[in-house]
């Protein structure tokens, strides 16, 4: 199993989307941190005021949890790419036991996951800390929770990476993947969200439940709470990941 | 290894897509020290075959074994038998060296084997160019060099002359009789007849999935005529132009 994690991290690396997609995870919540503090306590303004927990968390979750839909994305193309690049029957050749090859890719994008968390969180930091602070609006992280929404926001993007390796295993076309789940995280559950005839339900859709593990509060959406959307966003990633598996280990390489 | 180390056997094997068999209830051997190659037109069912026998294709009857087991069946498969498929499979943005660096990770062998191999099928000089430079020699090159990671006792090859040069075919048509006469098997297929007739010891032709002739060269011809000769009139009325996996 470490040969096939090993190989796993070795075929991210010797290509550039890790790269890619880390700079554009970085360039987004640097830009979402600076253009929340700019418009902080400016009347119509977007979200609550930074001085407030609220306001703080909506920074870290939204911010630093910009990473977790490219960090699905990244782990799609280690998955659904090996069917586009055809690299599926030299891996499958070298590790025929194709649960385990889906076991090692899922730790794989958890931990690449993990690593975007943790470089966003700390370029949220350090956007917002000295910026706040010259303002007069100390953040500390001790208070309000920061911790714990810096800690689930890095637990979330983890969770996107095996459900994004989960969903490219399962569906086999790096671009349907894709374009698939940019058009569910981004259009259909925004709408399913907000139709009010489903109650408290969307709260349950993969996405909300990563905005309640988050907290990242969205006007109008209803969310669980940190725990119970953390709970609902892995059992999603979970439910993902093995009808990937199972999927792939029924396909027949042609 | 036991005294099957690389004996290839095929039972029965039946697969179909759709309402299409592309394999019938086909059976043949190759053994180890022997050179078989696999003919038959497009669509006769020769890649389907090549692909259940390295596990990539699940049969809906009958078993294809390399050394007494199924390939998923093998321990260290790697070092069983060495797979070429096509041409193709490799990411383009990666250098041929890391793609071999990758499975040698995979396999748990040492990465001096990616510049041994890398050494052996003439690519030292482009192992560090990524693979969207390379020619479709080059290509089949690079697959064969994934095929020989492990050092296996069989060699599995689906066209593996495909975009080679004269100077390439040559050194192919060697590598796989080095390799022979180092005891171990060889199964390729081909449709350069005159090549399978310098390099064969046994001749397998399918068509339409079903196995129509088996035997060593001379017995195929019987003296009379050529390969080609008896390959087109074992194989006359269309095979399936242009339909189906091969």
């Amino acid at each position: 199993m470490t040969r096939l994690i090993a190989a796993e991290f070795r075929k991210l690396l010797t290509t550039r989307l890790w790269l890619w997609l880390l700079l554009t995870s970085l360039a987004w919540t640097a830009g979402y941190c600076a253009l929340a503090i700019a418009v902080d306590n400016r009347p119509g303004g977007p979200g609550p005021a930074l001085s407030g927990a609220a306001g703080q968390h909506a920074l870290f979750a939204i911010g630093a949890g910009g990473a977790g839909p490219l960090a699905a994305i990244l782990a799609a193309a280690g998955t659904a790419g090996e069917f586009r690049h055809r690299t599926a029957a030299a891996t499958f050749l070298a590790e025929p036991r194709r649960a385990r090859v889906i076991t090692a890719k899922l730790i794989v994008y958890l931990l690449a996951g993990a690593a975007y968390a943790l470089a966003c969180v700390a370029v949220s930091l350090a956007v917002a800390l000295p910026w706040l602070a010259a303002r007069g609006t100390p953040v500390s992280l001790a208070a309000h929770g920061n911790l714990a929404v810096l800690g689930a926001v890095i637990i979330s993007v983890a969770l996107f990476g095996i459900t994004g390796a989960g969903l490219g295993a399962l569906l086999g076309s790096e671009v349907i993947t894709i374009a698939g789940l940019l058009l569910y995280l981004y259009v259909a559950e925004p709408l399913l969200s907000r139709i009010s005839a489903l109650g408290s339900w969307t709260a349950y859709l993969p996405g909300v439940a990563a905005d309640g593990l988050t907290q990242a509060s969205q006007a109008g959406v209803r969310l669980l709470p940190p725990w119970q959307g953390g709970l609902v966003f892995a059992a999603w990633a979970v439910v993902i990941a093995c009808a990937g598996a199972a999927v792939t280990a029924r396909r027949d390489i042609t | 290894m036991g005294d099957d180390a690389g004996q290839i056997v095929i039972s029965g094997l039946t697969k179909r897509f759709g309402g299409v068999t592309a394999v019938d209830g086909l059976s043949f051997s190759a053994a180890p020290g022997s050179v078989t190659g696999f003919l038959g037109p497009n669509g006769a069912g020769k890649t389907t075959t090549l692909r259940m026998l390295a596990g990539l294709v699940a049969p809906d009857a009958g078993t294809a074994t390399i050394s007494g087991r199924t390939y998923a069946a093998l321990e260290s498969p790697g070092r069983k038998a060495g797979v070429v498929l096509e041409a193709a499979g490799f990411h383009p943005a990666r250098t041929g060296r890391n793609h071999l660096r990758v499975y040698c990770t995979a396999c748990g062998y040492p990465l001096r084997r990616a510049d041994e191999v890398l050494e052996t099928c003439g690519l030292a000089a482009a192992g560090r160019q990524k693979v969207r430079g390379y020619s479709l020699g080059m290509r089949q090159r690079l697959a064969l060099a994934t095929a020989l990671l492990g050092d296996p006792a069989a060699l599995i090859l689906d066209e593996p002359a495909n975009g080679l040069d004269p100077e390439g075919i040559a050194w192919l048509r060697g590598l796989l009789r080095d390799y022979a006469r180092a005891g171990r098997t060889v199964l390729y297929s081909s449709h350069v007849l005159p090549e399978v007739e310098q390099l064969a010891d046994q001749v397998v032709i399918m068509h339409r999935g079903r196995l129509v002739r088996r035997g060593t060269l001379a017995e195929l011809t019987g003296g009379r005529g050529g390969l080609e000769q008896v390959f087109l009139s074992l194989t006359a009325g269309s095979g399936r132009p242009g339909g189906g996996p091969s």
